[in-house]
């Protein structure tokens, strides 16, 4: 663990212009405790990965002819949208909007399994409204960026791929944009089914699973999109841990002065307390910072007016609790609650929050600061002249919405928690967060 | 035969009743076999145990959930696509009974064709070696009755299909218990079958998921439970008394479930060894809570990071045989009072020693390496190595398992140790071999072989008390069985009906001159195993290295295969 205290001394010194002496020595912006990070090793694909590659870029399977998986989840924007658009266009005719904002694909391979409280591999039946009923009367660790290890333990929903965690695996991820009639439109499992038994890569199949696959269109779809979730497995550039971040942790790399204080900011529980959720620590086991701690918050963002499923005034997103993932209905409790995603590569994206509302990093940083204490500045206004906040949530869920963790516990009129040039430090340190970093020589450098 | 007053002692707390063995050579009546076992180490006794075969050390690694058939399915023709370990048999490999025998059950398996299982009929099917890490099936009792169907085993999707998701990159499909492994997959355990033999006839011997089985290895007997706290996994026995047939987490292990916990009233293997003076014990990755792991974590929360599977809690209380027994416990997970008092009941000063046999998987390293090689050694890997999907995978095992066995291959001890791999259960997954019933139960509702509240034919086995019990229908689902030892016969496929409980009994005709446990213990009517072993004279020096990771065979051993991280 990064000593705060020391960061906070060794930021106002580099601020102030003043060359910090203390041990141990270090150049300006240079990480005082290094580290190692444990990288997986990285191996040729495998025939499995190889077969999934070419369904990844396949288009033939879409209704359309011409959407992918690389379409929205493009390898150019790590795996994210390729536009500013709130939501990708799918569908026959790529004229249907779909229903959220488009995730990355990168960094999902630690990503545990949806369940209320923390993951138990050991454990061997899941119930999920079970572990409801226990997380109702649990108490909850409220979330600063210095106390990590004691919210990690909070009985609240947590994993699972979409916005909604209703996916368990990459492999359940993959098939839903391919039969999605707004996304991809594939038809059915049969329809699928029979473009791959005449797909060019199809002596794939038949080496990997033997003839007797194409008998049976589900297990043929089922191993297809599992080839697709390998590929994003084995494929390291799905999760390269290569940023700038990365080797400033290492001792490689230096932030520049905005760049560590952007990152104070983002660990202070009294500023930003972005760490809270996004954690910038390794993990236990040396691996890299995800940046997510992969639960679920209601954050209250506002109604996106562009999408044309929030045309009717009665239609609501509410993530865990539906409409489009359906198990959770009964637990209200959950309602408005959406996965926190990784910050990593986060200014690749010009789409930001499940529906796609923001379009920059500092419209999502003004948000955060001014929900509470300016609402004024991130909801619209009735005709009455009433700022709507909460505007996408329903009034009797609007009790969901997260007013204990740091920026969020503040009060109208409060002072915000940054001010202009904080938001822009912290967005600096955000875009260390970008892979392929390459090293640049820094003043003071050898 | 062993004396009575033996047997007694046993009962009555043998730590307190037995002195340090090392240095004495028999016990007070001048019957029992040297102690020590320590050829290499004269301070301790003699010589070698008394045996009844050339085999001086037993060392059982008892995995977690696999089936025979989805280890084995198409023994020994592999899929062997590109970037995959191959895998090529020898020509001499005989036939085994799986799907391979079997061809239609690939093709028109019951499974598929029966429409009870819509919607997820399905045939077997080959699971990549990149799908080590799949689901976890369901492997009740009662399911696992379900699914064999009054002996069509034509129902596995319907009653033991998947219930865990097993993590971001796990594979998961329709009929997945369906699913088998192959030698591009498993390349470790068809390389020791090539090598060493192993057994197409080795069942649990009842039905039921892993505590059972862990009880059974250690005292054939799953009768005779008593609830400590809460809702044990238990059955009325029908004679007024509980048999267990669940997970249960044993009764005071620090470790243990606050919520349910269970004690078991039987004599095991244990007991018998204790009275005997002999040395042994049981080896678990994660159980000295004191030893504090690369990522930190210490205590009961000891973890791993698997590449495969993620972070896993290493100790896995309700599969630990020797918490459930009073005289075989070690509740606190005590420490052992030096390495040169591992495997023995006391210290050297005569004080009952606290770990009283039970230790840290790191602590066989040590032990061994030190000359200390007990003569029964039970082993349970840490969690992400023991085989159970979910929290562990098949990579991720022969890792565990090879480097284990690559290591005692380097002992000078091994010219006269036997392996045994076998599983606690089947966790469900197919395997076409269903067994009629040679122990019957008639529990209204778990059981449902043959019909409602049927389980077989005839009077139920005897239990504890000596009248017959329900709870204990069996055999009940295939497991793979594997002797690694230079007196294993080579390349060879043995059909004599083994179970867990053979374990139990092979110790007991090795060591102790054929001595039962009683009490109805299925060790009296289990099979033997040495149909698996060549005892004829002649040099002995047959090892086989194979690469940890790839489970290919190596000229020599892999370097860090001394020790256990």
């Amino acid at each position: 663990m990064l000593n705060r205290t020391f960061l906070w001394l060794l930021g106002a010194g580099l601020s102030a212009g003043v060359v910090f002496a203390a041990e141990p020595q270090v150049l300006p912006g240079e990480n005082p405790h290094p580290i190692h990070l444990v990288r997986r090793p990285v191996a040729p694909l495998s025939a499995m990965a190889q077969l999934g590659r070419q369904i990844f870029y396949d288009p033939s399977l879409s209704s359309s002819g011409k959407l992918s998986c690389s379409s929205c989840h493009s390898p150019d924007h790590a795996y994210g949208p390729p536009n500013d658009q709130s939501v990708m266009l799918g569908g026959p005719t790529l004229t249907r909007q779909g229903a959220r904002a488009v995730p990355s694909l990168t960094y999902l391979e630690r990503q545990p399994e949806f369940a209320i409280g923390p993951d138990d591999p050991e454990v061997e039946n899941v119930n999920l409204a079970a572990m409801a009923a226990v997380a109702k009367t649990a108490t909850r660790a409220q979330k600063t960026a210095t106390q990590t290890s004691e919210s990690a333990a909070n009985m609240v929903p947590q994993g699972g791929m979409f916005w909604d965690g209703r996916a368990n695996t990459l492999q359940m991820q993959a098939a839903v944009p391919l039969l999605d009639p707004r996304e991809m439109d594939g038809g059915s499992i049969e329809k699928v089914a029979e473009k791959l038994r005449h797909a060019p890569y199809v002596e794939g199949f038949t080496g990997l699973f033997g003839k007797n696959i194409f008998r049976d269109p589900q297990m043929l779809v089922s191993e297809a999109m599992f080839a697709v979730a390998r590929y994003e497995i084995e494929e390291p550039s799905f999760h390269p841990y290569t940023s700038k971040y990365d080797y400033w942790l290492e001792g490689k790399a230096r932030f520049s002065e905005s760049e560590l204080r952007g990152y104070i900011l983002f660990n202070d529980p009294d500023k930003a307390n972005c760490g809270g959720c996004h954690l910038s620590q390794p993990s236990a086991d040396g691996l890299p910072p995800l940046f997510t701690d992969f639960q679920f918050e209601a954050l209250g963002a506002p109604r996106n007016a562009t999408l044309t499923d929030n045309r009717d005034p009665q239609h609501f997103d509410l993530g865990v609790c539906g409409p489009i993932r359906s198990d959770m209905a009964n637990q209200t409790q959950y309602c408005g609650m959406f996965l926190t995603p990784s910050l990593r590569n986060t200014v690749m994206r010009h789409t930001f929050f499940h529906n796609g509302v923001f379009h920059t990093l500092q419209e999502v940083l003004d948000f955060y600061n001014f929900r509470d204490t300016n609402p004024e500045k991130v909801y619209p206004r009735a005709a009455d002249g009433t700022v709507q906040k909460l505007n996408d949530i329903p009034v009797q869920y609007q009790a969901n919405v997260d007013v204990s963790d740091p920026p969020f516990d503040r009060h109208l009129g409060d002072t915000p928690a940054m001010t202009a040039q904080e938001e822009a430090d912290i967005i600096a340190f955000l875009k260390t967060l970008t892979d392929g970093y390459k090293e640049t020589k820094l003043p003071g450098d050898q | 035969m062993r004396t009575k007053l033996l047997s007694t002692v046993a009962m009555f707390g043998v730590a307190a009743a037995v002195a340090w063995s090392g240095p004495v050579a028999a016990d007070s009546n001048g019957n029992g076999p040297d102690f020590g076992g320590h050829g290499n180490n004269g301070q301790h006794g003699k010589g070698e145990a008394r045996t009844a075969t050339p085999i001086k050390h037993l060392v059982v690694i008892f995995n977690e959930n696999r089936s025979f058939d989805h280890y084995f399915a198409t023994y020994p023709n592999a899929t062997n696509p590109y970037g995959e370990p191959a895998f090529k048999a020898a020509r001499n490999t005989p036939q085994v009974n799986n799907l391979a025998a079997n061809p239609l059950l690939l093709v028109n398996n019951g499974n598929y064709t029966n429409t009870l299982n819509d919607p997820n009929e399905a045939n077997p099917f080959r699971l990549d070696r990149t799908q080590a890490n799949t689901a976890d099936q369901s492997h009740a009792y009662t399911a696992e009755e379900e699914a064999y169907d009054n002996g069509k085993a034509d129902l596995f999707p319907k009653f033991t299909g998947s219930g865990t998701s097993g993590g971001a990159g796990a594979f998961g499909t329709k009929g997945q218990v369906m699913g088998y492994f192959d030698g591009n997959t498993v390349t470790g355990f068809w390389n020791y079958a090539q090598h060493f033999a192993m057994s197409d006839n080795a069942y649990t011997d009842t039905y039921g998921p892993s505590t059972p089985g862990a009880l059974e290895v250690f005292s054939g007997q799953t009768n005779g439970a008593k609830v400590v706290v809460g809702n044990a996994s238990t059955v009325s026995d029908g004679a007024g008394g509980l048999t267990l047939n669940g997970d249960t987490d044993p009764g005071y292990d620090v470790c243990s479930s606050t919520t349910s916990q269970v004690m078991m009233t039987s004599k095991n293997i244990g007991d018998l060894l204790n009275a005997a003076h002999l040395t042994w014990g049981s080896f678990v990755g994660g159980f000295n809570l004191q030893t504090v792991n690369a990522n930190k974590t210490t205590g009961c929360k000891r973890s791993t990071n698997s590449a495969i599977v993620g972070t896993v809690s290493d100790y896995v209380p309700h599969h630990m045989w020797f918490q459930y027994f009073t005289s075989t416990a070690n509740p606190t997970h005590a420490r052992p009072s030096s390495t040169e008092a591992i495997g023995y009941s006391t210290t050297q000063d005569g004080k009952a020693d606290p770990a009283n046999h039970a230790y840290d998987l790191n602590d066989f390293y040590a032990a061994v390496k030190a000359g200390n090689y007990p003569s029964v050694s039970y082993i349970k890997m840490p969690a992400y190595q023991d085989a159970h999907p979910g929290n562990s995978d098949p990579l991720d095992e022969q890792q565990g398992l090879v480097t284990l066995v690559n290591f005692l291959e380097q002992q000078p001890d091994w010219k006269d140790t036997a392996v045994i791999v076998t599983y606690d259960d089947s966790d469900g997954w197919y395997d076409h071999a269903f067994a009629t019933p040679t122990s019957s139960s008639f529990n209204a509702t778990a059981d449902q072989l043959n019909g409602p509240g049927v389980c077989g034919k005839g009077t139920q086995p005897k239990g504890l008390n000596g009248q017959p019990v329900n709870g204990r229908c069996g055999p009940g689902t295939r497991i793979p069985f594997i002797v690694i030892s230079p007196y294993a016969k080579q390349n060879y496929v043995s059909h004599e009906r083994l179970s867990q409980a053979s374990v139990v009994r092979f110790i007991e005709d090795n060591w102790l001159q054929g001595e039962r446990l009683g009490g109805g213990s299925f060790d009296a009517s289990a099979g033997s195993i040495t149909d698996m072993f060549d005892f004829s004279p002649g040099k002995r020096d047959d090892k086989l290295f194979l690469d940890p990771s790839e489970g290919t065979v190596v000229a020599t051993a892999p370097g860090k295969s001394q020790g256990h991280d």
